[in-house]
């Protein structure tokens, strides 16, 4: 290696550095000293620590109650994602549509985003206080006749997940519409143009030339998604007692991991095994996601030339 | 992909290997504390105090009063849900620890048990000087070491409103309401009579959730003992007992320390068919009055002062409590012990504290920025038996005695301090109490049964306590 060929190397290691020692430090050590405490029986009241081997992750798989924060986890993150892809789709394909010409996009757009600046600690407050036992809820639904009597919204399990459910679609799908929606931008008109020439539907147009091209940035969104989603922790750690009530249905992933930390001598050895279960799963998931939609062009020469194209760029 | 697994797999050996052969550092022993036995002529230094309330701020700012080189820098996080504890024991040794902490009876004892806190067995003279409740001394020490003070002493009552009990039961006078709700029976009884006294709107308690504390304290053993979990049959008996005071709807529903839980305090508390109820009363121990019972008992149109009577109540127990304690390597633990010799161990701060001396003028004579509230208003019950003594005729004609028509709550409070049980408390009363919540609220609802509530909530604190060996649940 010639000593000019170095120094070019040498200044694109140098370009590179911040990111790589940001990346080890604050990514990559976490990680593994989660993994490394995720052995012991390590705990913030405590100065020894012993080496336990898996005995922390048989104790998760010892009950259920971590099977039921999994299941949890899943059940709210998927009840909240299919809506808010959905209508961040329709949303997106209203306000890109040229025949419709919807006046004030950025208004509209900058209004579904606001939600996502509140502080999740007022906003959960505030849904306390209205679903409380003595609140403007049960006033309004008794006094209307909507209810025989007031009841225990935060003590029922369909509807204290049904709250989380919507909070995080609400606070969330303004977020995935300006991304659904730069995509759809980026889509060139003149795809579109001759579609519309050659006599395509606006169904035909959404299934041939948006899906296929919004494929990348969907991917994204959906694995952001799965990620933020099997960290919730925020929403449904405030929303009730900081333990997933009622009956431990909003407890998630991220909810037992805390209270394990949290708890008397603040287990952290036992809280990062969850983290490292945590970590696992997402990241089958994700790869999971990577694959079964990858592009499949190689295999299927015959596919149309648009996806081909995506792939080029 | 194969690369990536095998990446994976050495990373995990590695991890195991090495978590295997040494601890990760996780906190650094702390350095000796300095000793200096002779106090400076003069304090001077800054003092991190976290706390978990805002009383605490007014005794600082005495403090700084006391000594004005001193810089007492005071942060306040709730408790609500575990926030204060979490946040103290992430702190505790690193280099954003604060050097003296308020502890909550809840949790006193995990911190008196560990090696955290600093032995304070220096200021144990001043104790029997002071003539402290032995409980409180008990609660703050482990192992024969000191390592908390508290300036309170908690021992509860039942407080219960006049009108409601002439109304109800004929008469308003303490000793005889206190003979129709002397035993649980009784109790039981009363709840019926009051339930179907006039329009039947009103409830005998706001929650059970206050009567938590009375059926733990009459327990034989604390939740611990040798590694095990303990179910006392106090705790079945509360648990049939909150079931039995849900069904029979002589209780209000609402959450202890909700809107509508200190609604019940001012009479404003209203159905969601705008119906007014009313509450009989409330379990609350010494600090209850001052803190809950009169800054609650107000509204824009109502006001329940002077309507209100104290007595023991069904049972007797205490509740709560502030503990002070050092920091185990704090840097400024000379300062920081002086800091808790004057808050729990000074016959001056003491007597000012219960007695209101603490009011806004006088706190902003030391520091011009002090809250607007921050005032201590008088009838605090402090943990020193002399202090007690000396002041408790001055509660005879204060505004706590009219708020309670005329009763002195400071002398009733002296008699029932001393048979308060500190033997009781262990370090996991908190996380275990906290976990029994979701559950008992499930199945008071019915939404569970009594044997799922049981198996759930041992589960739970399995999760929370992976070393301790827990029963089999009593209801099957």
């Amino acid at each position: 290696m010639s000593l000019s060929k170095f120094k070019r190397n040498y200044y694109g290691y140098l370009f590179i550095a911040p990111f790589v020692i940001g990346f080890l430090i604050f990514g990559l050590y976490p990680v593994y000293n989660t993994l490394a405490l995720s052995f012991t029986d390590t705990t913030l009241m405590t100065k020894n620590a012993n080496f336990v081997g898996l005995k922390n992750f048989e104790r998760l798989f010892a009950d259920n109650v971590f099977i039921n924060a999994v299941k949890n986890t899943w059940i709210i993150w998927i009840l909240n994602f299919i809506p808010q892809v959905g209508i961040a789709m329709l949303l997106s394909i209203w306000f890109t549509n040229t025949r419709l010409k919807i006046k004030g996009v950025g208004v509209w757009r900058a209004l579904f985003f606001l939600p996502n600046l509140l502080v999740p600690a007022s906003v959960a407050a505030l849904f306390f206080a209205f679903f409380s036992f003595y609140g403007p809820v049960n006033q309004f639904m008794v006094r209307f006749g909507l209810l025989p009597e007031a009841m225990h919204y935060l003590q029922s399990v369909p509807v204290t997940r049904g709250l989380v459910v919507f909070i995080q679609w609400w606070m969330w799908f303004g977020q995935t519409v300006i991304i659904v929606m730069a995509g759809m931008t980026s889509i060139p008109v003149t795809l579109y143009e001759a579609a519309m020439v050659d006599g395509a539907t606006s169904s035909q147009m959404f299934r041939r030339i948006t899906l296929p091209l919004l494929k990348p940035i969907l991917i994204y969104v959906f694995v952001t998604s799965l990620v933020g989603g099997m960290q919730m922790f925020d929403i449904p750690f405030l929303l009730t007692d900081g333990r997933g009530s009622p009956n431990a249905s909003i407890q998630t992933n991220n909810i037992l991991m805390y209270m394990k930390f949290a708890s008397s001598k603040g287990h952290i050895g036992a809280a990062s095994s969850v983290g490292v279960l945590i970590f696992i799963m997402t990241s089958i998931c994700a790869l999971g996601i990577f694959y079964f939609l990858r592009d499949r062009d190689n295999d299927e020469p015959k596919r149309s030339w648009f996806s081909k194209k995506s792939t080029e760029r | 992909m194969k690369r990536l697994s095998y990446i994976l797999s050495v990373l995990v050996a590695l991890s195991m290997l090495l978590a295997a052969c040494g601890s990760p550092a996780v906190q650094a022993p702390p350095a000796d504390a300095p000793a200096a036995d002779a106090p400076a002529a003069e304090l001077e230094g800054t003092l991190n105090v976290w706390a978990f309330t805002n009383e605490i701020r007014t005794m600082a700012i005495a403090f700084e009063g006391r000594h004005p080189k001193v810089d007492v820098v005071y942060t306040m996080i709730p408790m609500t849900n575990g926030e204060y504890q979490t946040k103290v024991k992430a702190a505790a040794g690193t280099a954003d620890s604060p050097d003296v902490v308020a502890l909550e009876a809840a949790f006193v004892k995990e911190w008196v048990e560990s090696d955290l806190l600093a032995n304070l067995n220096d200021l144990l003279p001043l104790t029997e000087e002071l003539k402290t409740f032995p409980s409180v001394v008990e609660v703050g020490s482990y192992d024969g070491v000191a390592k908390g003070f508290s300036y309170q002493a908690t021992p509860g009552a039942f407080f219960y409103r006049r009108s409601i009990a002439k109304e109800c039961l004929g008469t308003d006078d303490p000793a005889e309401v206190q003979a129709m709700v002397a035993d649980l029976d009784k109790f039981v009884e009363t709840a019926a009579k009051i339930k179907s006294c006039g329009t039947g709107d009103y409830f005998t308690v706001g929650t059970p959730g206050e009567m938590l504390n009375p059926f733990l304290a009459n327990r034989e053993q604390p939740w611990i003992v040798d590694g095990d979990l303990v179910i006392d049959p106090m705790v079945e008996e509360y648990v049939k007992f909150a079931k039995l005071m849900r069904d029979n709807g002589y209780e209000s529903q609402a959450t202890q320390w909700s809107e509508g839980w200190f609604a019940g305090m001012n009479d404003t508390l209203k159905d969601a068919n705008g119906t007014p109820k009313k509450v009989f009363s409330y379990f609350l121990p010494t600090w209850g009055l001052p803190y809950v019972l009169i800054p609650n008992s107000k509204s824009d149109t109502t006001d329940t002062g002077g309507d209100w009577a104290m007595i023991n109540g069904p049972m007797a127990y205490q509740w709560g409590g502030t503990w002070v304690g050092v920091l185990d390597g704090s840097p400024n633990s000379e300062l920081a012990k002086e800091f808790v010799k004057f808050v729990a161990l000074d016959e001056e701060n003491l007597t000012n504290w219960a007695t209101g001396v603490y009011t806004n003028e006088y706190l902003k004579a030391i520091d011009p920025e002090t809250p607007d509230d921050q005032a201590q208003a008088g009838g605090d019950f402090v943990s020193s038996q002399v202090v007690v003594e000396k002041i408790t005729s001055s509660f005879d004609n204060s505004d706590l005695a009219k708020f309670l028509g005329g009763q002195n709550s400071y002398a009733a409070f002296a008699q029932a301090a001393p048979s308060v049980n500190g033997a009781l408390l262990t370090g996991s009363d908190d996380a275990i109490q906290r976990a029994l919540n979701d559950p008992l609220a499930s199945y008071l609802n019915g939404d569970i049964t009594e044997a799922e509530m049981y198996a759930q909530w041992l589960d739970a604190v399995r999760n929370e306590f992976p070393d301790l060996v827990i029963p089999e649940p009593p209801v099957k």
